[in-house]
């Protein structure tokens, strides 16, 4: 069922156009979240949905109602911010009724709650919920960064929203506490059947929570879907760049094969000018002919590194190159490797810390690569690109 | 060779401070040498002593409850309303810091007087504000409400704005984020306002002798006493009226120090 709809919103701030033309459609009971670059608009959508700042045009429609003349305290549709932004006159179960008390004369008149949903979570509960009874008398000042944005998420549920707007909620937070945050956020979201739009420029977010995304870039929506399909198959080069596909090649269709599942890409080198005298196969993808330009793009953690002592099955046996490796650069989990290959392709490669060990690679190590075909994307060249692509 | 030049600096620095502060000292202090423990107290019977400083008292706690019903929305509209206008509203509302209490007395005693059609207009209802307390009081309140309005916009201002935003969609009105937020936030801000306005009417002389018309008991507040006993060649009773005036203001000052010290120290 549809709870949350944006039509056509459009905003602009002082002649600068922020949002143009933003379309999106938020389900009952999901987790969403709107992904883009730091100064995109993102926050600006939620500020909309939520009242805060009026839209040039369109309609926020929630629940089948437009709430475009609703002022912010009628919508009930609660923000957590990045900062906790406790009330610094409250403690922290004062914060946390805040809203309960406001909304005490609103609960019995409205009959919001027909449906069966149980009516009003107790702040006790919400407390227990949330891991941070015992805290009650506490002020902000008092309690950790982490906590403090917990009672901000238990301040935000006590109105019993149908929606929790989140603008980018684990910004501030170690990585202890955004762990524990966002399992939280999953609770809530199944326990509580409380939906959830996020608003976050971490690609880890959104995979780890949402059950749909948006991308938000050059003020409108130019990718939605399930994240792992996104993440995947990117539709446009400025989505593939925000997703941090970091491996796009230039080529051209060389020939497309229904019958045998097979695109073939003539390869061109790193400018795009030449070939590069490599052709890759891919699964076959719609739409694509014999002749057109693409990119084709491979995630770094799709591309295999072939043991040299182990026969090679099947799918890696697929697009397979040598190379040599050029840099590899120690990330908080995994290994970033660079490959240059024979044909002056450079590739970027990651894999588990042991993998890299174990197979005792090292910088000017000679390895053999493989890009499986389901693993290659292809994007039709027609868009202007907004970031060059190798620089 | 830094540290010495440090040391300089430091020495340089609290000498030129302390010779300040010590004339300012002697400067003030001296009328009390001028008295004696005894003709201090013998005055201090003086009932129209009393009259003078009681009445003073009761204009300025009128003055600053005034203060508190129209400054916060005005300091609200200043902090919180930006527009094209607030410029504007911010000189107008500062204006009176910046001219002679004396020009703001002179015009208000102008405007209410019987020659003007607005003070034409209230007399002939009944409204007298020239020679009268109430004239005293609007007087005091023109030349006290910018020390009040100035300290609470500040202290609004230092309120972060995203969580009042916030606040809204956890269901609060404007009532309920005034009441219910910045005003308890500006708890300190509004105290140390209501102090700062306080002294600042007690001791207003220019613009209240204005339209005071030095009336004995009706209009004669603290400081136009102390200018009539000075008149008279009465030091005693003058001394005696400066040094509690003084007194009251140094601890009404320690007050709005007090919390502005505390407002400093607790931004949020």
């Amino acid at each position: 069922m549809k709870l949350l709809e944006i039509k056509n919103i459009s905003k602009s701030f002082s002649n600068k156009k922020v949002l143009d033309v933003i379309n999106l459609e938020i389900e009952s009971g999901e987790i969403s979240s709107i992904f883009g670059y730091s100064g995109e608009g993102k926050s600006t959508v939620l500020k909309i949905i939520c009242g805060i700042l009026k839209q040039d045009g369109g309609d926020v429609i929630l629940n089948g109602k437009n709430i475009n003349n609703l002022e912010s305290c009628e919508r009930r549709t609660p923000l957590v911010m990045d900062e906790p932004l406790l009330f610094p006159n409250m403690n922290v179960i004062e914060n946390i009724e805040f809203g309960l008390k406001l909304n005490l004369s609103k609960r019995n008149s409205d009959n919001y709650n027909g449906k069966n949903k149980k009516l009003f979570y107790s702040p006790k509960e919400i407390m227990e919920l949330l891991g941070i009874t015992g805290l009650e008398k506490r002020y902000p000042g008092e309690i950790s960064m982490g906590q403090a944005q917990r009672v901000s998420l238990a301040r935000a549920l006590i109105v019993n929203p149908e929606i929790i707007l989140m603008d980018e909620p684990f910004s501030n937070l170690d990585i202890i506490s955004k762990t524990k945050v966002r399992k939280l956020i999953k609770d809530i979201n199944r326990e509580l059947k409380i939906s959830i739009l996020l608003v976050t420029h971490d690609i880890e977010d959104v995979v780890n929570l949402s059950d749909k995304m948006f991308i938000l870039n050059d003020g409108k929506i130019q990718d939605s879907g399930h994240p792992k399909e996104v993440l995947k198959k990117p539709s446009s080069i400025d989505t593939a760049f925000l997703l941090g596909t970091e491996n796009i090649l230039n080529g051209i269709i060389s020939e497309t094969d229904r019958r045998n599942n097979t695109i073939k890409i003539k390869v061109k080198d790193r400018n795009g000018d030449k070939e590069a005298g490599v052709i890759i196969e891919a699964d076959f993808q719609g739409n694509f002919e014999a002749g057109e330009q693409v990119f084709l793009a491979v995630r770094p953690e799709e591309i295999i590194i072939l043991r040299e002592d182990r026969d090679v099955s099947k799918p890696v046996r697929e697009n397979r190159f040598s190379g040599k490796i050029i840099s590899s650069i120690f990330t908080s989990r995994m290994m970033e490797i660079s490959i240059k290959s024979e044909e002056n392709l450079e590739l970027k490669v990651l894999i588990p810390f042991h993998a890299y060990e174990v197979m005792n690679l090292f910088e000017g190590k000679t390895v053999n690569v493989s890009l499986k075909k389901s693993s290659i994307h292809l994007i039709k060249k027609k868009k202007t690109v907004k970031n060059p692509v190798f620089t | 060779m830094h540290l010495n030049k440090n040391i300089i600096f430091d020495i340089l620095v609290y000498i030129i401070s302390f010779l300040f502060f010590a004339t300012l000292i002697i400067l003030l202090s001296g009328i009390f040498f001028q008295t004696s423990v005894h003709l201090f107290a013998k005055e201090l019977k003086d009932a129209g002593l009393w009259n003078s400083i009681f009445l003073s008292f009761k204009l300025s706690f009128i003055v600053i409850s005034i203060n508190l019903i129209i400054g916060i929305p005005i300091a609200y509209v200043l902090s919180f309303k930006e527009s094209k206008i607030s410029f504007l509203l911010d000189i107008i509302s500062t204006f009176p810091l910046t001219t002679s209490p004396l020009v703001i007395g002179f015009a208000v005693l102008i405007t209410m007087g019987s020659l003007n059609p607005v003070g034409k207009f209230l007399i002939d209802n009944g409204i007298k504000f020239v020679f009268t307390p109430q004239g005293i009081v609007l007087v005091q309140l023109i030349i006290s409400f910018p020390f009040f309005v100035n300290i609470v916009k500040t202290s609004f201002d230092s309120i972060n704005r995203k969580m009042l935003d916030l606040s809204k969609t956890l269901g609060a009105s404007s009532f309920d984020v005034l009441f219910r937020i910045i005003i308890p936030v500006s708890y300190n801000g509004i105290i140390a306002g209501l102090a700062m306005s306080w002294s600042r009417s007690i001791g207003e002389y220019a613009a209240t002798q204005m339209v005071s018309g030095v009336i004995p008991k009706i209009t004669e507040t603290a400081p136009i006493e102390v200018f009539v006993k000075t008149s008279y060649g009465n030091y005693p009773a003058a001394v005696t009226i400066a040094g509690i005036l003084m007194l009251i203001s140094l601890f009404f000052l320690g007050i709005f120090k007090y919390f502005s010290y505390k407002i400093k120290t607790k931004i949020i």
